[in-house]
């Protein structure tokens, strides 16, 4: 199915503040990369009147923008021309697991059309990158081709200070077709979602009790490489426990289950600070990057200013 | 505009180079900045450009914190199928925006002249699909003549319509056939037909309409107004007009070439009354102003020459050497057409007739001039 026609295009509360954030406070026009799923939601109508039409079903092809990433600049994955390079693609988006449903352009005093620019790289973009369809009754692809356009008016405003708008490429007619942005929220009017969700935790999956079990079952393996490879897999454990919270004995993670639970408040509890204190110290570090990285811009707008001959 | 507003100086060079250059006269309006940090950092404004005697609006966009990258363009509302950069084959946008080199002030030019090139092309490709059997014979029979511009105008509130600019063709150059010509661009007439769209329930197609724009200078030479357009018969077709036309004006910019000389003799006929003018335009001789005097009083007369000279007299305005006025500017009496005259005199007589209307109408402006002395 190569000219799929998406029903609309949704965000996210958070998502849409933080990005609406990203292009106010940066210094110029940014653009960068949405992530994101596109998936079939199939709602369901009950009447209570004439049995024959009972019931109808209609198919939504929704695309949800769950999160992005902003180069900080224009030109950032793309050439003047607006042909996309994938390797600058793969760059910026950093090995993110996540499904690339297109991108988004946010520009300061300038009309709430899409550019000349802006539509060769939607094009260029839908042509090389393809998501799955979730909930797809046949398994099937749509390619990346949401465009999401963030503006400001071109004089200064009191109240009306920014417009966004939600476009899809569609490769027929080779046009930004402008689709309805809606906001995901909690409540009734979204249970469609529910149905498509699929959890997406960080925690590993750890063997613990299983692998004791596992390893009483295969009785005729060599105990001394079954133990060898026991410990490495306690070593690689204990790793992915580190990684959430510093210092946490994988081992105490088997009492989280079975008959000790009840009396392991104390041990969870423990857990938790362990992760705050790793969240807090990876903040801080993030803090001192963050005004390292602001000190290295600063000092690269200065060369750019020169370069440019602007003075100040 | 507040003067610390200032575009980067190698974008301003690129703009100059454009303004300064461009074939079209275009204008600039709306510029403004995108900087957070910086807003007296100018980096984007919209471009006016004439096109098929309008204009069309594009905004250019550059990025001051980047501004050795190349301009994107967002072009008009109703322009959405307007897509340049997609289709392939134009080599000249590709390298311009490829090779970008903002040390290049001529680069900007080239991409507008790109972008106009290929804007010229899509409307064309637009009216061409337009299903009109009138619009469709009259594409095939001009084809032939060059510099046509095409607009399709489409509106909800408009009723849709087809618009030509055709720039007529003279056996001859304007500029050369005028001594010293101050002109930079070649002057030209262009015929703008409006064809408006056959609805379902008419008939017959109706007429377009017609208008004659001359380019911006030639007004010094020559009214478009004084020239009668022959009528379109029903059933006409414009490569059925156009030599028609293109005869007519061609006699009549030469008859208002001719009417430059008539001009310049008969200033240089009032010299013998008047001596030496203060000050004379020596190209289109449409301006002279000359010192005279009546008794003690001293005053300036200038005369503005009409293109229908001699068929319409000069205009006269008297302004005083002595008297101010209140807000002590020089007092002046209003522009002064009724005095005898005619066009079948030869110019002596013409300087002679006017010199004695002169001679009698210093008295009444002295007069004048020191009642409203008395006044003040």
């Amino acid at each position: 199915m190569e000219d799929l026609s998406l029903e609309k295009i949704e965000i996210q509360g958070p998502t849409l503040a933080s990005l609406i954030q990203r292009a106010s406070s940066s210094p110029c026009d940014v653009d960068g990369l949405l992530f994101g799923q596109i998936h079939r939601i199939v709602s369901t109508t009950l009447s209570d009147d004439s049995p024959a039409t009972s019931s109808s079903s209609t198919d939504q092809i929704v695309a949800t923008v769950t999160s992005f990433i902003s180069s900080g600049k224009t030109v950032s994955f793309y050439d003047p021309l607006g042909r996309v390079d994938s390797l600058r693609v793969d760059s910026l988006r950093v090995n993110s697991p996540d499904h690339l449903l297109g991108w988004f352009s946010a520009r300061r005093t300038s009309p709430n059309r899409p550019s000349m620019r802006e539509l060769t790289v939607s094009s260029s973009l839908s042509s090389r990158f393809q998501l799955p369809i979730e909930n797809s009754v046949n398994p099937n692809s749509a390619s990346s081709s949401v465009f999401i356009l963030l503006t400001t008016p071109l004089t200064d405003q009191l109240i009306h200070t920014h417009e966004y708008r939600a476009y899809q490429f569609k490769p027929l007619n080779r046009r930004l077709e402008p689709r309805s942005l809606g906001i995901v929220n909690i409540g009734p009017a979204f249970r469609g979602h529910y149905g498509s969700f699929n959890p997406k935790s960080g925690f590993p999956e750890l063997l613990c009790e299983v692998s004791s079990g596992s390893s009483a079952m295969n009785e005729d393996r060599d105990d001394e490489g079954s133990s060898l490879s026991g410990k490495k897999q306690a070593v690689k454990d204990q790793k992915e426990v580190d990684a959430l919270a510093d210092g946490f004995q994988v081992g105490s993670l088997k009492r989280l289950v079975g008959v000790e639970a009840a009396s392991f408040t104390g041990g969870i509890e423990e857990m938790y600070e362990r992760m705050l204190a790793k969240v807090e110290s990876l903040a801080s570090e993030v803090e001192k990057s963050s005004a390292k990285v602001l000190e290295l811009d600063n000092h690269n707008r200065k060369l750019r200013y020169r370069v440019a001959r602007i003075e100040r | 505009m507040a003067s610390s507003e200032a575009f980067p100086p190698l974008i301003a060079d690129q703009l100059h180079y454009l303004l300064n250059h461009s074939p079209d006269s275009i204008k600039i309006e709306n510029v403004r900045s995108g900087n957070k940090f910086n807003p007296k950092i100018l980096d984007r404004f919209t471009l006016v450009i004439p096109y098929c005697m309008d204009t069309i609006k594009w905004d250019v966009i550059y990025n001051s914190e980047y501004p050795a990258s190349p301009p994107d363009f967002i072009f008009g509302p109703d322009d959405e199928d307007f897509m340049p950069c997609s289709s392939t084959d134009d080599s000249l946008l590709d390298k311009v925006l490829s090779e970008w080199n903002n040390q290049d002030s001529t680069l900007l030019l080239a991409l507008v002249q790109g972008l106009r090139d290929q804007y010229v092309a899509y409307q064309r490709k637009r009216v061409g699909q337009v299903d009109d059997d009138r619009v469709k014979f009259e594409i095939s029979t001009v084809l032939t003549r060059k510099g046509i511009e095409m607009q399709m105008t489409l509106g909800a509130d408009k009723p849709e319509e087809v618009k030509f600019a055709v720039p007529l063709v003279m056996d001859m150059s304007i500029n050369k056939l005028v001594v010293g010509c101050p002109w930079k661009n070649e002057q030209k007439i262009y015929l703008q037909v409006v064809y408006p769209i056959l609805r379902k329930y008419e008939s017959a197609p109706s007429s377009p309409r017609l208008k004659l724009v001359p380019s911006s200078d030639l007004k010094a030479l020559f009214s478009v107004e004084d020239v009668k357009l022959p009528p379109w018969m029903d059933g006409m077709c414009l490569a059925e007009y156009l030599p028609h036309l293109e005869e007519t004006l061609e006699r009549q910019i030469l008859e208002a070439i001719s009417a430059i000389v008539l001009r310049r003799s008969f200033v240089e006929a009032l010299t013998i009354f008047l001596g030496r003018p203060l000050e004379a335009d020596p190209t289109f001789c449409r301006k002279a102003s000359f010192l005279a005097a009546s008794g003690p009083f001293p005053f300036v007369v200038h005369f503005f020459f009409p293109t229908q000279f001699p068929k319409q007299q000069p205009a006269l305005m008297l302004q005083s050497c002595q008297h101010l006025n209140q807000l002590s500017e020089p007092v002046k009496l209003n522009l002064l057409t009724d005095y005898p005259w005619s066009p079948r005199w030869e110019v002596g007589r013409m300087a002679e007739r006017l010199c004695d209307f002169l001679t009698d109408e210093a008295v009444n402006f002295k007069k004048y001039c020191n009642e409203a002395l008395l006044q003040h």
